[in-house]
C-alpha cells in the first residue's frame, strides 16, 4: 500500500436532515486493490456511493483525485475522473441488444456496423473473462448477463475506479463467481474497485482491504489477510451498542395469534415458530436471508403452496378471503413512503386506506366522523405538524410512520408484521415508535422484522436468527448465552 | 371472384393503403423517440389542404407536395411544443391537435370545396409495369406510390444503422440511460416529432393531389386514426406496416366496389368496415402483447433536471 491512493476522502460528513448519513469519513482508495465497504441498510453506504459519484455534494470534508481536492458537483465530472458505478438497478435500454447498449451515445460514426460492434464487444468481454452474446438483446439477459453489460459499458468508458453496489444482490452463486473473476482481472489491470455489500464471506474471499460503516461512521479499516473469521465483521458491523433504553416488562403470553409450519417458497427453507398475543418476537438477520418472502408470505402478499400459516386460528388462504378490517392483521411495511400510504393523498384519505371499512354505511363515507377521529389520533402519538389536510410527503419520515402506526393501531389488530420499523428514524422518533409497539403487545403479537439487532434486543420478547433462507434458531430475550452467539448464527457459522 | 376484378382491386388497395402508409411511417418516427402524437388525423388534414393549396397556386404539384410535408412538420411543432417545453399531457394535446387541424382546414377550404387542382397522374414504370398480375398492381401507380416502397427502407436503415436512429430509439425506450450515455434526449424527440409531422403531411397531400386532385371538407376521413392503430399492428417497425397499410387500403376499396356493385349490405355497414378490422387489429395486437416493439418510454414526458 505504498503508493498514494487514487481517491482519498477526508473527514467527509453528509446529513439530511436530523439524520446523519455519513459523520468524519476518511478512507483511500487504491488502484489494484479491492475495497470492501461493508455495513447494515441504512449504514450510510449509499449516501457515500452518491457523494463519488456526484449525485450530491458532502456537507463539509475533502474528496482528493490523485492527490488534488475536487468537487464532485455533478454527475460527469464524476465520470471525467474515472468513476464508474455499478447500480443495483440498471440503467439498459431493454429492448436494444448488448452492442447498442454499450455504444449509445459513444460511437461518433454516422453508419453503425452490426458485426464490427459485435466483435469489439465480444474482445473487451472475453479479455476479462465475461460470457455475453454481443448481439442478444437485453430484456433476454439474464441479471447476472445485465451486469456484465454495465460493466463492459464502463469499461468502453475508460472507467477506472469502478463501484459495485451491492453487486452480489441480484446474482446466482455461479454468476456471483464470474463477477469476482472479472473484478480479479480488473484489479490485475489496476483499476481500482469498491465493493459494496453486506456478505461477510463475500467480502472475506474477495477484498483486500475492508472498511465497516456503521450508523454512517467508519467503525474500522483493515487488511482482509488480518481478519481472522467473518464472526469478527459481523460483531463489528452489528454490535450491540445501547442508543436508548425503555422499559420492557414481561407479559404472560396468551392465545396464538401467528404458527408457520414448514413454510417453503422462493428463499425460504422450513420455517416452524409461533407468535401469541403479548409477546414480540424480533427477527433478526443481514438483508436478503429470507426475511421478505417471509413477511410477504404472513401478510398474504405471496400465495403459500408449501406449508401452512396460520393466522389467529384460521387458514391464511381462508383468513385473507374474508378478512375483517379490525381486530386482524396489521402490516406495517419497511417502505413507508410506496407500500403504506399514497404519497400525493392527504392524511384523512391514507388513514382511510386501511381503516375505511369502520366507517362507511352503504355506499357513503361518513369523512367528518373520519377525520374527528383522525384529529384525535394526530392528537394522542404527537404527529406534527397536526394537520389531517397535509399530503402524506410532506410529512418528516418519522411523523410519517407514526402516521402509519397510528392508523394501524386503530385497527386493533391481533397480529402486527413491522417491517424495520425505525428506519432512517432519529433516535427521539425511534423511541416514541418503540413505545407504541410495546403498548401494542397487549393486545397483540408483534412480527418484527429489524437489521438493527439493538432494536431487537431491546423489544423483543423472544429473538429469532435467520441465515440463508433458515430460521437458525429462536430463544428467550433472558438467553445470554444465545445472544452472545447472534453474529455466528447471523455470519451462518453456528 | 375472377382475376379481372381482383388486379385492379389490389391495384386500389396500393393506392388507397399509400395516405395510410405515410401516416403511419410518420407515427413510427415520431413514437419511436417516445413521443405519441394523436394529432396524426390533423396534421394529415393540414397537409392535404396545404398541398391543394399550394398546387393551386404554384401549378407545381413537386412544390405543393413538399410544402404540405413542411405544414405538417410546422402542426406537428405545435405538439413538440406542448409536450417537450412545457412537459403537457401528450394524449391530450394530440387529441386537441385533431381537432384543430380538422377545424382551420375545413375554415380555410370551404372556398375551395370542389375544385380542383394540378396533381399526380399515374406513370407506369417501363419494363416493370409490363410484369403480369404485379405490373398492374404496383407499378402503374403515380410517383408518390413509388416513393413509398422506398421510405420503409431508409426509416430501416436510419432506425437500425446509424448511431442517430440508435440513439432516437433509446431516447423511446429509456431516457434515463439515453441521458446517462450522454444523449440529448429532448434533442431527439425534436427530429421525431418533426420528421413524423413531415411524413403526416405527405400522406394528407397524397389525398389531395393523386388520390382525388380536388378538396372536400373532412378529406382525410379517419385516416389518421386508422394509421395510429396500425402503429401498434405494425409493432412499431416500418416493414409491417407496409402489410398493415395496404390491409386496410383493400377493406376501403373493397367496400367502394361493394357499394358500387349495388349489395344488400346496407352502405353505413360497408363504411363501417376498415374501423371494425381496426379494432381487431388492436385486440389481436394487445393478444401478442410483449412481443412487439412498444417503446418502453412511449408518452412519458422527460421532466427537467432538477
Amino acid at each position: 500500500m505504498a503508493e498514494a491512493p487514487v481517491i482519498k476522502l477526508e473527514k467527509i460528513s453528509k446529513s439530511f436532515g436530523e439524520v446523519r448519513a455519513n459523520h468524519d469519513i476518511s478512507l483511500d482508495i487504491h488502484e489494484g486493490r479491492i475495497l470492501a465497504l461493508l455495513g447494515e441498510n441504512g449504514a450510510g453506504k449509499s449516501t457515500l456511493m452518491s457523494l463519488l459519484a456526484g449525485q450530491s455534494l458532502p456537507d463539509s470534508g475533502t474528496i482528493y483525485f490523485n492527490g488534488r481536492p475536487v468537487s464532485f458537483s455533478s454527475t460527469e465530472k464524476a465520470i471525467e475522473a474515472g468513476i464508474g458505478m455499478v447500480y443495483q438497478h440498471f440503467k439498459l435500454v431493454e429492448a436494444m441488444t448488448v452492442a447498442e447498449n454499450i455504444f449509445l451515445g459513444r460511437s461518433d460514426k454516422t453508419w453503425l456496423s452490426r458485426k464490427a460492434l459485435n466483435r469489439s464487444v465480444a474482445e473487451v468481454a472475453d479479455q476479462y473473462t465475461m460470457q455475453v452474446d454481443a448481439d442478444m438483446v437485453v430484456a433476454d439477459l439474464s441479471m447476472g448477463e445485465k451486469q456484465q453489460v454495465e460493466i463492459l459499458k464502463l469499461l468502453f468508458r475508460q472507467s477506472n475506479i469502478l463501484i459495485f453496489d451491492e453487486p452480489t444482490a441480484v446474482l446466482t452463486p455461479h454468476e456471483a463467481n464470474n463477477l469476482f473473476e472479472t473484478m480479479k482481472q480488473m484489479k490485475k489491470d489496476g483499476k481500482a474497485i469498491v465493493f459494496i455489500s453486506h456478505k461477510l464471506e463475500e467480502v472475506m474471499s474477495i477484498a483486500d482491504d475492508i472498511a465497516i460503516l456503521k450508523r454512517g461512521e467508519i467503525v474500522g479499516v483493515m487488511e482482509a489477510g488480518s481478519v481472522s473469521s467473518t464472526r469478527e465483521l459481523a460483531e463489528m458491523m452489528v454490535g450491540r451498542e445501547v442508543l436508548l433504553e425503555v422499559d420492557h416488562h414481561p407479559m404472560e403470553p396468551r392465545q396464538q395469534v401467528l404458527k408457520v409450519a414448514g413454510l417453503q417458497e422462493e428463499g425460504l427453507k422450513d420455517l416452524n415458530f409461533e407468535i401469541r398475543q403479548g409477546e414480540i418476537v424480533g427477527i433478526v438477520g443481514v438483508a436478503g436471508n429470507g426475511q421478505k418472502p417471509l413477511v410477504e408470505s404472513v401478510c398474504g402478499l405471496k400465495r403459500v403452496d408449501v406449508g401452512v400459516i396460520t393466522l389467529l386460528g384460521r387458514d391464511s388462504r381462508d383468513f385473507f378471503s374474508s378478512r375483517s378490517w379490525d381486530k386482524a392483521l396489521s402490516y406495517i411495511p419497511e417502505d413507508r413512503q410506496g407500500l403504506a400510504t399514497c404519497q400525493g393523498l392527504d392524511l384523512l384519505d391514507n388513514f382511510l386506506l386501511t381503516t375505511r371499512q369502520g366507517f362507511q354505511v352503504g355506499p357513503w363515507l361518513p369523512v367528518n366522523e373520519a377525520r374527528q377521529k383522525l384529529e384525535y389520533l394526530i392528537e394522542e402519538f404527537d404527529i406534527r405538524p397536526p394537520n389531517a389536510n397535509l399530503l402524506a410527503w410532506q410529512l418528516s419520515g418519522g411523523n410519517l410512520q407514526k402516521m402509519v402506526l397510528s392508523r394501524e393501531f386503530y385497527r386493533k389488530p391481533r397480529l402486527i408484521v413491522a417491517e424495520q420499523p425505525t428506519q432512517g428514524l432519529d433516535i427521539a422518533a425511534a423511541e416514541d415508535v418503540w413505545n407504541l409497539l410495546l403498548k401494542a403487545r397487549e393486545q397483540a403479537g408483534i412480527l418484527m422484522i429489524t437489521g438493527d439487532l439493538s432494536e431487537a434486543l431491546e423489544l423483543s420478547d423472544r429473538i429469532g436468527v435467520m441465515y440463508d433462507g433458515h430460521l437458525v434458531n429462536m430463544f428467550s430475550r433472558d438467553n445470554e448465552e444465545m445472544i452472545e452467539a447472534i453474529p455466528q448464527m447471523m455470519a451462518g457459522l453456528a | 371472384m375472377s382475376i379481372d376484378i381482383l388486379i385492379p382491386l389490389l391495384a386500389a388497395a396500393v393506392q388507397s393503403g399509400t395516405p395510410i402508409l405515410y401516416a403511419t411511417l410518420g407515427e413510427i418516427f415520431t413514437e419511436r423517440s417516445g413521443i405519441l402524437n394523436l394529432g396524426v388525423e390533423g396534421i394529415m388534414i393540414i397537409g392535404a389542404l396545404t398541398g391543394f393549396l399550394v398546387a393551386k397556386a404554384t401549378g407545381n404539384p413537386y412544390v405543393a407536395f413538399v410544402a404540405a410535408g413542411l405544414a405538417g412538420s410546422c402542426a406537428g411543432s405545435i405538439h413538440g411544443l406542448v409536450c417537450l417545453v412545457f412537459q403537457g399531457n401528450q394524449v391530450v394535446s394530440g387529441l386537441a391537435l385533431t381537432i384543430l387541424g380538422v377545424g382551420v382546414a375545413n375554415y380555410l377550404g370551404t372556398p375551395y370545396v370542389g375544385l380542383i387542382a394540378p396533381g399526380f397522374d399515374p406513370l407506369p414504370i417501363p419494363v416493370l409495369a409490363e410484369i403480369p398480375v404485379i405490373g398492374a398492381i404496383f407499378f402503374s401507380q403515380d410517383l408518390l406510390v413509388y416513393l413509398t416502397y422506398l421510405i420503409p427502407v431508409l426509416m430501416w436503415i436510419f432506425l437500425y444503422n446509424t448511431r442517430f436512429g440508435l440513439s432516437l430509439r433509446a431516447a423511446g425506450e429509456y431516457p434515463a440511460a439515453a441521458t446517462a450515455a450522454g444523449l440529448n434526449v429532448v434533442g431527439y424527440r425534436w427530429l421525431g416529432v418533426l420528421v413524423g409531422g413531415f411524413f403526416m403531411g405527405l400522406g394528407g397531400a397524397y389525398l389531395s393531389l393523386a388520390y382525388t386532385h380536388l378538396w372536400t371538407n373532412n378529406l382525410t376521413g379517419g385516416r389518421g386514426w386508422i394509421a395510429v392503430a396500425l402503429v401498434i399492428f405494425a409493432f412499431w417497425r416500418p416493414s409491417r406496416a407496409v402489410f398493415g397499410a395496404y390491409l386496410f387500403g383493400g377493406i376501403m376499396a373493397l367496400q367502394l366496389r361493394l357499394q358500387a356493385s349495388g349489395t344488400q349490405i346496407p352502405s353505413s355497414l360497408l363504411l363501417m368496415l376498415p374501423y371494425g378490422l381496426t379494432v381487431a387489429v388492436l385486440v389481436f395486437s394487445s393478444w401478442l402483447r410483449g412481443k412487439t416493439d412498444e417503446p418502453g418510454a412511449l408518452g412519458t414526458n422527460i421532466l427537467p433536471a432538477e
